[in-house]
Parts: C-alpha cells; structure tokens; sequence
C-alpha cells in the first residue's frame, strides 16, 4: 500500500466546470495507489454540490482501500456548507494542512 | 422595487464564474451581507447548474435568463430557461444524516438551493419555459 500522504489544493472555485478536473484528479491519484489524501481547501473560495459529489466519490473509493480522503483549511462558510449536507460526519476535517498530515501516523 | 438587474449568458458551465459575478454585483447594490452574499450566490450556481445539466442536457446553445430585484424587504431572483421541462418533485432530497455506505450521490443541488434561501418556486408553461424563483429575506 502507497503510504505517502497527496495533497490536493483546489484553487479558487470549485463548480461544475472545474469539478470534472478535480475528480480527475483524484482517480488518477486513486488509481496509481495513493489511499492517503489530504485535500487542502487554504485556496478553495467556493465549492458546489459537483465538487462535494467528487470528494464523496472519491472519499468511498480511498475507504474501499483501506485509506481515507481528509479535508483541511477550509473557510469558515465552506465548512458550514459542508456542515448543511452532513459531511462532517462522512469526512475528517482539519483546521490545518498539518493537522491532517499528522492524522495519518496515528 | 428597485434597480433590477439582468443577465443572459448561454448555457455552459464556463459561465459560471460570471454568473457568480452577476449576482455578487446585484447583491451587494441591494444591501446583502457578506454571508447571504455567499448563500445567494451558490444557490444560483446550484440552479443554473441543473438547468445547464438537465434541462439543456449539456448543450452549451441554450439561454439563461436571470433577473434580480428588491421586492419590500425581499430579495428575488428568477432564473429562466427554454429547455426541457423540469420536474423537481421528481428529484429525490439527500438524507444527510446517512452512512457512507448509504449516502446517495445525488439531489445536493435543490437541497442547497432550499437551504440558503427563504423560498424557492418553480414554474413552467409552453413558450416562456422554466422559471426558478428564488427569494432571500433582507435584514436578518
């Protein structure tokens, strides 16, 4: 198993038009064998239903691997939003780039 | 009623960003916070999305039609379509509380769309195609 930790860093809007390029991505990562990923939301502005539909996606695909896809950094109304659909309790989230990183030695 | 503002952009999620743009610039001039600011704005990425995906089914020809005004102590903006019919009774709501295993993938979009405003109705009639009405209280 891929013990090393990717970082994904959305920059800005995360919509139905960048969406499909994340969840590239992330299968691309999934598929070469990283189980360990962080997704760092420090210059993430916004993120729509498609963006939370690709990290679920992909959430389940690190899971099946015995992995995890952990979130960090996001803004405080994007974590609200996050809040709203309930994915605070389908994903780890992290104030901190660090924190998440840390998470994985445990 | 004051100033109303207009946009008409062709039905491509690379409009987006602009629409976005749109209506930060129309809600601002009607004096919304930061955060309705935001709550306005993905709920119209979120309807414009479905017309975009679902009533044009991807073609990038069709045309969006928003407009927005202050209504009394209301926001309202309508987002108009020509495209196939849409049925949101149709569209099943996520359970939000759900597992992993059981979190269905979709329906997000109405969800938000309902979440962050006061009120959101729906019409359509032959000719004048789908209309989205969303409203969003001032002064909270």
């Amino acid at each position: 198993m891929d013990q090393q930790i990717w970082i994904i860093a959305p920059q800005g809007r995360v919509d139905a038009a960048s969406a499909p390029g994340l969840e590239a991505e992330l299968k691309q990562r999934i598929a070469a064998g990283a189980t360990r990923i962080v997704v760092d939301f420090s210059a993430t502005r916004y993120i729509s239903s498609n963006g939370l539909r690709v990290l679920l996606v992909a959430l389940k695909a690190t899971q099946c691997r015995d992995g995890a896809l952990k979130l960090c950094a996001l803004a405080p109304r994007l974590r609200e939003i996050l809040a709203l659909a309930g994915f605070d309790r389908l994903f780890e989230i992290f104030d901190t780039r660090a924190q998440a990183e840390q998470s994985f030695e445990k | 009623m004051t100033d109303s503002f207009f946009l008409r952009v062709e039905s491509r999620v690379e409009r987006l960003a602009e629409i976005a743009e749109f209506v930060e610039t129309a809600a601002r001039a009607a004096g919304l916070n930061d955060e309705q600011v935001y709550d306005v704005q993905m709920a119209v990425d979120e309807a414009c999305t479905n017309v975009i995906e679902h009533a044009y089914h991807g073609d990038p020809h069709g045309s969006l039609e928003l407009t927005c005004a202050t209504r009394g102590k209301e926001w309202v903006i309508t987002i108009r379509d020509f495209g196939a019919r849409f049925d949101p009774q149709k569209v099943k709501m996520p359970k939000t509380g759900d597992p992993l295993s059981k979190r269905r993938i979709g329906g997000l979009g109405i969800f938000f769309m309902h979440k962050l405003m006061d009120r959101v109705t729906y019409d359509f009639s032959e000719g004048a195609g789908n209309c989205v009405t969303m409203i969003k209280k001032l002064g909270k």
